[in-house]
């Protein structure tokens, strides 16, 4: 049930949160969807790689970290993303693409979040738009971590069980 | 009911599953990645002759075989990873299990068996994800795509 208003006298200053009621959540999994943000979430560490990176040194680093994929930065900025996914779609069949540049086959501007986005936004992104590793930005722009579906689904479970 | 009763009470049966890609064990490294690559899929089962999973060939073990430059000719039995029971579900089992076989192997894909403990499907973490955005739909699915700060800050702050 709402708050109930004292009525307000003409010319009074009002404040328009006076009467604000906080939002019901019928589950804490809701609750944390949409009030908590990505950066609470793990997103690091993260795994990077110059733009002027072949793609031997991006799988390199991709083995030295155990990861599935580096963020390909450009003086901070994410220019592009670089998976297992275009390992098996682009390298795997083809060995003379070790020494070129990575550029040519990750996937350029990559989907992104920012740390104060909520985690339904990166959920709606992963299971509605299909991307994988969605880089997480901080306000100025620069990479600060990387969100993959085995982070995302940890952070679910926790608040799932 | 709140998600913590349904994924008690619904069955793997009820998640958005995906076609499983089965390969003999006999089956060539190559011609397992060209299936996968076709279908778009980052795992195979390898299966028996009655096709229960003897093990999973997936996007991860293309990954080392290519970082530690191993040739693709040999057949992808030499390259699985054992399918235990953690890593498999019933199509009767509840959701929880899914959940819970998650937790504790952190393992991306799971092999979705029938009765007779022949595959029938592939989940896992996508799946999980899909399932949640199913359950709250006004909170994920409203969300915008693009990745633009509007703000940088409060305004006055």
């Amino acid at each position: 049930m709402g708050r109930k208003r004292n009525p307000v006298e003409p010319g009074e200053f009002e404040d328009p949160l006076s009467n604000y009621d906080p939002p019901v959540y019928a589950d804490e999994l809701e609750r944390v969807l949409c009030e908590t943000q990505v950066g609470q979430m793990r997103i690091q560490p993260l795994a990077c790689v110059q733009k002027d990176a072949t793609v031997q040194e991006a799988l390199d680093v991709m083995k030295k970290h155990t990861c599935s994929s580096v963020v390909v930065k450009d003086a901070g900025k994410a220019v592009g993303i670089f998976s297992s996914r275009d390992v098996l779609n682009k390298i795997a069949h083809d060995p003379s693409t070790r020494p070129k540049p990575i550029t040519a086959y990750m996937t350029s501007d990559p989907q992104k979040v920012y740390a104060s986005d909520s985690p339904a936004k990166a959920i709606n992104l992963m299971a509605v738009g299909g991307f994988r590793h969605i880089p997480v930005l901080d306000v100025d722009d620069n990479v600060v971590g990387i969100l993959g579906p085995r982070r995302t689904t940890q952070f679910l479970e926790e608040h799932l069980i | 009911m709140g998600l913590r009763e349904d994924i008690m009470t619904e069955t793997v049966e009820q998640l958005p599953l995906r076609r499983a890609l089965t390969v003999t064990p006999e089956t060539s490294v190559v011609d397992a990645i060209e299936l996968m690559r076709e279908s778009q899929l980052g795992c195979v089962f390898v299966v028996d002759a009655y096709e229960r999973p003897l093990g999973k060939f997936t996007e991860r073990q293309v990954l080392k075989l290519i970082c530690d430059c191993v040739p693709l000719d040999g057949p992808v039995e030499h390259h699985i990873v054992p399918i235990t029971d953690n890593g498999c579900v019933k199509l009767t089992d509840p959701i929880a299990r899914l959940v819970q076989g998650m937790q504790e192997t952190r393992l991306r894909f799971f092999c979705v068996v029938d009765d007779k403990g022949k595959v029938v499907g592939l989940t896992g973490q996508k799946g999980l994800m899909e399932y949640i955005t199913e359950h709250f739909p006004h909170q994920i699915k409203a969300q915008q795509m693009d990745s633009k700060l509007h703000m940088k800050s409060r305004e006055g702050a």
